[in-house]
């Protein structure tokens, strides 16, 4: 009935989405050879961006602000911290 | 079969939204409106209405509830006065420029400071610009009819605006009058199903009321004045239609007395059209062509209506229950004022501004006003007479 | 299910970009919250962060994968009782949630919030305790402790930034005997959810979560430092974790863990707002810290 587009504010065109991986000065990057995959880091990420792939814990880099919550809480070291290259 | 009551307005409020059957009603009392949120409740409590009440802690709250619920395209009521419908602006705002239809009834009340409690139309005319209809009711019997009328105006297709049926406080909400009261039956024939999108639905999810940019949000205000302009046509239709079913024709946008050979026109809104119409018969006996106006919508303004309805007369006379500050005049004769100028009628206007703070607007003041009516030019001055003690003179006054 | 395998497997029904800072937890503690609710939830948010930072939606564009609405600052819960009260109608079960900032909750939605919970509203109330209005700017709110420096409590030759203590807002809620209060932590993860599950499973009135979440940009530390800094509220007893419900007050094992409290100083250290403390300052806040956990261990134990 709202075929005016301009009567109600109310939409669902879509998801609202932030290229923020743009704001990174340094990227995370698990070093497989520590990694005991125990997911503190999936745990923690604010953007909840790591994930598990066959057992494995995953890095999604798509959004990731690089904040270093994830290097940062890692028991065993195991993520390393890339500078990004602009 | 209409059955016959004795009613007060408050009364007519509740009876009038137990035949409208509203899905959410959430409302918090304030003196004069407080009888309705208590005859609401008793209705619930004695199984005559189904609505759901959400017992809220204040008026801004009430205007919030309701603005949730009607977000799932849900019939909602709430009722305020004077400081409620102050402390409520911020969610009543947002309401009519949601676009969320739904009547809200303003017992009116004079707006402090100086402290008070009683009658005056300031409340809700200071927010006439907050995108909301207004209707003003002379009686008990209009009240009932236009809650009724209101949800049918509100939730056309085409408004899809919320509307506020403002009656005087103390002056109708306490005083008892014979009322027709409608069958639910003829009501629901009269009013349509309720046909209202719901905005928020899991499975279909959807944001409301999100931030925009500039360039919708004047589009959408256009959109918001274009749909008020259209229900003009809504309001007369909804009038004509109540007319035939009900027996009781308002006049939509204005209602009028005696205007067919009218020389000189009083214009009022409210009770005081009572006082007026004895006014303009006082007149007549004594062989004036005097005749009147009763603006019945603030919000949408009948702006050529009126204009039409003045032009040719010797002269005008308006007598308001409220202030515009910074003019020295009441809101009604600013807005009339403005609609004779934009549609280029010129005739003298004497203001008057009386029955602040629930003062008696009395029969002798109107008539007085009239009088000088009569002689217009003799009267003619830059901003208001003022109603108070003193109006009638010492040989008139006490 | 372990908590890590239950969030891994869950749908994160935020959009993976929103404008919220590096390392906001906030914004974490908002994607687990909607991973335990699931899609048959409506949330509304209010001005604040998360709906600074794109929740709210943007134009016609969402923030979120569940239907969302933005209310003023100050009645998310009044508008939320009336969502609810109309879903009563439709659909009992969906969950109806507020993600409201400490301003919106402590200062000016504390009315509504109260009336809420007096009537048994059944929605979810979720409090993001960051200890300031940090969307615009780092001023002062109901909750902001006592000591800190904030855009509005700044710190001059006079001013010693904020002088009174935080208003405990999950106590009053308990106090008003709503139906489920807690206080969460994303710091600890387990506990959280849990909490969330257990909140989604109250049908009998009012939940209230109250959230603290660390803001590296208003607190002034690094963003990798938030889960860190939680850690360190909840061991030094800053923050205390408990439950409440039935006239009961439970602690939660992450506070019943903290045998030997870490010293007070030591979470307050490393925070640009506490900064100009001097040690009498941070004496008076070890002080509060301490009374605030007698307060709570008293209640649980009755």
């Amino acid at each position: 009935m709202n075929d005016n587009e301009y009567r109600v504010v109310w939409g669902k065109s879509g998801l609202y989405t932030l290229e923020t991986s743009a704001w990174r000065t340094f990227r995370p990057q698990i070093d497989y050879s520590k990694c005991v995959g125990c997911g503190t880091c999936l745990l923690y990420c604010p953007l909840c961006c790591i994930g598990k792939a066959d057992g494995r814990i995953v890095i999604d880099l798509s959004y990731c602000k690089g904040c270093g919550i994830c290097r940062e809480e890692c028991p065993k070291q195991a993520i390393d911290w890339i500078k990004e290259a602009r | 079969m209409s059955m016959i009551d004795a009613l007060t307005g408050n009364e007519c409020v509740a009876e009038a939204v137990r035949l409208c059957r509203p899905d959410i009603i959430a409302a918090y009392p304030i003196t004069p409106q407080s009888v309705v949120v208590e005859l609401l409740a008793s209705m619930v409590a004695d199984g005559k209405l189904g609505s759901k009440v959400v017992d809220v802690e204040s008026e801004h709250s009430s205007m919030s509830v309701v603005k949730g619920a009607a977000m799932l395209g849900k019939r909602v009521f709430t009722a305020t006065a004077g400081q409620g419908l102050a402390y409520m602006y911020e969610p009543y705002f947002s309401m009519s420029t949601m676009r969320f239809p739904m009547v809200m009834t303003l017992a009116c009340r004079e707006m402090i400071s100086p402290g008070t409690v009683w009658c005056g139309l300031q409340d809700a005319l200071s927010v006439r610009d907050a995108g909301w209809m207004q209707v003003f009711c002379e009686n008990n019997q209009e009240i009932l009819d236009m809650v009724i009328q209101g949800y049918r105006i509100a939730e056309d297709h085409g408004v899809l605006i919320p509307i506020n049926v403002c009656y005087d406080g103390f002056y109708l909400s306490h005083q008892t009058e014979r009322v027709e009261l409608p069958e639910p039956s003829e009501v629901d024939a009269y009013l349509p199903p309720i046909d209202l999108p719901q905005y928020l639905d899991v499975n279909e999810p959807a944001i409301v009321d999100p931030n925009t940019v500039g360039s919708f949000l004047i589009r959408y205000r256009e959109d918001h004045l274009a749909c008020m302009q259209h229900a003009k046509s809504v309001i007369a239709d909804a009038n004509r239609e109540f007319a035939a079913r009900f027996g009781r024709d308002w006049g939509g946008l204005l209602g009028s007395y005696r205007m067919e050979d009218a020389d000189y026109v009083l214009v009022t809104m409210g009770a005081t059209t009572g006082a007026a119409r004895v006014a303009v018969d006082i007149m007549r006996e004594r062989g004036l062509r005097m005749g009147l106006l009763k603006l019945r919508f603030m919000r949408p303004f009948p702006d050529a209506e009126l204009a039409d309805m003045l032009r040719g007369r010797r002269a005008c006379a308006v007598i308001d229950r409220s202030v515009s500050f910074g003019w020295d005049r009441g809101v009604l004769s600013v807005e009339l004022a403005a609609a004779c100028g934009a549609h280029g009628v010129e005739l003298p206007v004497l203001s008057f501004i009386g029955g602040l703070g629930g003062l008696d607007l009395r029969t002798e003041y109107v008539v007085r006003a009239a009088e000088m009516l009569a002689d217009a030019p003799a009267y003619l001055k830059d901003g208001a007479y003022w109603m108070n003690e003193d109006f009638l003179g010492e040989e008139l006054g006490k | 299910m372990n908590t890590v395998d239950y969030l891994a497997s869950r749908e994160d029904l935020v959009s993976p970009g929103i404008s919220a800072c590096q390392g906001c937890m906030a914004e974490l503690s908002l994607r687990v919250l909607l991973k335990c609710l699931g899609r048959k939830t409506v949330l509304v948010v209010p001005p604040g962060c998360m709906a600074g930072a794109g929740v709210g939606g943007w134009n016609k564009s969402m923030g979120v994968k569940v239907p969302c609405a933005m209310p003023q600052l100050g009645n998310s819960a009044s508008m939320l009782a009336g969502i609810k009260a109309a879903y009563d109608l439709v659909d009992p079960d969906v969950h109806c949630v507020a993600y409201a900032g400490d301003g919106g909750t402590a200062d000016i939605g504390l009315q509504a919030l109260s009336a809420a919970a007096e009537r048994k509203d059944n929605i979810i109330y979720v409090c993001n305790d960051n200890e300031a209005y940090m969307n615009t700017g780092f001023q002062k709110s109901g909750t902001t402790p006592h000591g800190a420096s904030t855009s509005t409590t700044p710190v001059g030759s006079l001013g010693r930034g904020k002088l009174n203590f935080k208003k405990d807002v999950p106590m009053m809620l308990a106090m008003q005997n709503a139906a489920y209060v807690a206080t969460l932590s994303p710091s600890y993860m387990a506990d959280f959810v849990a909490k969330v599950q257990r909140a989604a499973q109250i049908k009998d009135g009012l939940v209230y979560l109250h959230i603290l979440n660390p803001c590296p940009t208003g607190w002034g530390c690094q963003g990798s430092r938030s889960i860190a800094l939680g850690r360190a509220a909840v061991r030094s007893r800053y923050f205390l974790l408990y439950e409440y419900r039935d006239y009961r007050f439970e602690i939660s094992a992450p506070t019943r863990a903290v045998r030997e409290p870490l010293d007070v100083g030591e979470f307050i250290r490393g925070q640009k707002r506490f900064a100009h403390l001097a040690e009498a300052d941070i004496d008076e806040i070890r002080r509060v810290v301490q009374q605030r956990w007698d307060k709570l261990s008293r209640l649980a134990a009755e």
